[in-house]
């Protein structure tokens, strides 16, 4: 398929998803969409639906309640896809380690292509990553990417990954 | 009898910078009743304040409790906590921590600005106000080293000074945005596609914003009179040109207005304070443990922000508490979405420029 890499190597698609940050990351990615930094001359948009989306960007340190959502989306992304991470508490939970309701970082959950520092990252640093991002994008194949944590046996279809109910067993383990 | 739909919004959504979840109860396009979920992004900041952290590390921890007005937080904490060892601060070191959080005060409302804008349907106003609001950050930066998480404020003082250049490039900065707001308000007043989304929608009465405990813009411009500025007497914020900003329409016209007029209020108030800065150390020493129980209310972009802090004269803190404004006007919210177009939601919801990392903490 070297018709449609081409295309999405110009226009990646982004997913921004808030897994319990501080909105100071948050802002930080709207900022570098904005004029100024303009992260959209790389064809970059930032779009809200995981199935027209190329890469991942994540903030905060994943939260009891928000897990089942980052898995879902997670697989909702239609391979290859690339998922960034931005700030220091996606990366290892940052200040909020060791709080009751963290989970310490999104790696626990999903694999990582790019960690960026900082609290809050700049918007340097954003672009930097999604641009490291479109470089490790171009190397992934169609093959399926699953997220961690994913408890119990993963249902196939046709000899393919079901994508439904990913997130519902990281739940339904929890409570047995 | 008609039928009832149910649709729900978020917890991941375009329109939306963090995770919240909405249940319209629509009839047709008429949304009859809402159900909120907020708790999304909970971590536990005031538990971990009392157990993991010791007291003169715990303004910036609860800095992390929001982005965007992280400054006030800070503030808000050091004020207890300097209340409880009995120490005041000198004339300069208020004047800073006030020019800081004006500032933010004015990024801030741009971002709810822009956000507005953009859910309305105006993308190319969204990139204007956002690239406006750039000079704000860079002054920022200039100040305090970073542009979201400035630990500027700690107890006792603030962490630096600021020099001549600095305070040329704030008043150059201001300067320009002075003109940007002049021209981004005769828009948002005369712009005819703006009007329809926004006059006249989401409208919320004095009566109700009187019943369910509005504050902050929401309640100004509904024509209620509160604003912690002008309440308490911390800071001296009536000798540096003040003024409480009031619209009487309660709708997301009037709004983006008291938005606008703060920051035109703001850049005024931090011209003055740069004019007028007093002499004196930014730094002195507080000394001895938090013993006692102290409540601070200082006012945020989005309305008051409520600490009560109490301490037993040891290292740790007994408690820490916190009332953020977006979680008090949540009421208030609910109210205004019943009876309002279904295709309105996005841009009445950004229109109380709700902060669910402050809320649910």
């Amino acid at each position: 398929m070297k018709f449609f890499s081409s295309f999405r190597k110009r226009s990646p698609w982004v997913l921004h998803y808030n897994a319990g940050s501080c909105n100071g990351c948050d802002i930080e990615i709207l900022a570098a969409l904005a004029p100024k930094y303009d992260l959209e001359r790389f064809g970059v948009i930032n779009t809200g639906n995981p199935k027209q989306s190329d890469i991942f960007l994540v903030t905060g340190p994943v939260t009891y309640r928000s897990r089942e959502r980052l898995v879902e989306l997670y697989s909702q992304i239609p391979e290859p896809k690339v998922v960034v991470a931005v700030g220091s508490c996606t990366a290892t939970g940052g200040v909020f380690r060791g709080m009751y309701n963290v989970e310490d970082g999104i790696d626990r959950y999903i694999p990582v292509d790019v960690y960026v520092p900082g609290c809050a990252s700049s918007p340097q640093l954003i672009i930097d990553a999604v641009a490291r991002a479109l470089e490790i994008l171009e190397t992934k194949s169609k093959e399926i990417e699953k997220p961690f944590k994913l408890f119990g046996a993963i249902e196939t279809i046709h000899n393919r990954l079901s994508r439904l109910n990913m997130a519902a067993k990281v739940g339904q383990n929890e409570k047995n | 009898m008609k039928k009832t739909i149910q649709i729900p919004l978020g917890s991941q959504h375009i329109s939306l910078l963090e995770p919240i979840r909405f249940k319209f109860e629509c009839e047709n396009e008429k949304i009859i009743g809402v159900d909120a979920d907020v708790g999304f992004v909970h971590r536990g900041v005031e538990l971990a304040c009392t157990r993991s952290f010791e007291f003169k590390q715990v303004g910036y921890v609860v800095a992390r409790v929001c982005g965007l007005c992280a400054i006030t937080h800070t503030l808000s904490y050091t004020l207890a906590a300097e209340k409880l060892l009995g120490y005041e601060a000198n004339d300069r070191i208020k004047y800073l921590r006030m020019l800081m959080v004006e500032l933010d005060r004015i990024h801030s409302h741009m971002l709810c600005l822009a956000h507005t804008a953009e859910n309305a349907g105006f993308e190319a106003l969204f990139m204007q106000i956002m690239g406006d609001r750039e000079l704000i950050m860079e002054v920022q930066e200039a100040i305090s080293g970073n542009r979201i998480q400035f630990d500027y404020i700690s107890i006792g003082g603030v962490n630096r000074d600021l020099t001549s250049e600095l305070s040329a490039l704030i008043r150059k900065n201001l300067g320009l945005l002075a003109e940007k707001i002049d021209t981004l308000i005769g828009l948002f007043d005369n712009n005819w596609s703006l009007s329809l989304r926004y006059k006249g929608v989401g409208v919320l009465s004095l009566e109700d914003a009187y019943t369910y405990n509005a504050l902050g813009p929401l309640a100004r411009a509904a024509g209620l009179a509160t604003d912690v500025r002008a309440e308490t007497s911390d800071f001296p914020y009536e000798e540096i040109g003040y003024k409480m900003i009031l619209e009487s329409t309660g709708d997301i016209h009037a709004r983006n207005f008291v938005r606008l007029r703060e920051i035109v209020n703001s850049i005024e108030i931090c011209r003055n304070i740069i004019e007028n800065l007093p002499v004196g150390e930014i730094q002195e020493k507080a000394k001895g443990k938090p013993n006692g129980e102290a409540v601070i209310r200082v006012e945020a972009p989005r309305g008051e922000l409520f600490y009560l802090v109490r301490g037993s004269g040891q290292n740790m803190l007994d408690r820490v508490r916190i009332k953020t404004p977006t979680f008090s006007a949540i009421p208030a919210m609910m109210e205004v979405f019943k009876g309002s177009e279904y295709a309105d939601a996005p841009a009445i919801l950004a229109s109380f420029d709700p902060c669910m990392s402050c809320t649910a903490k």
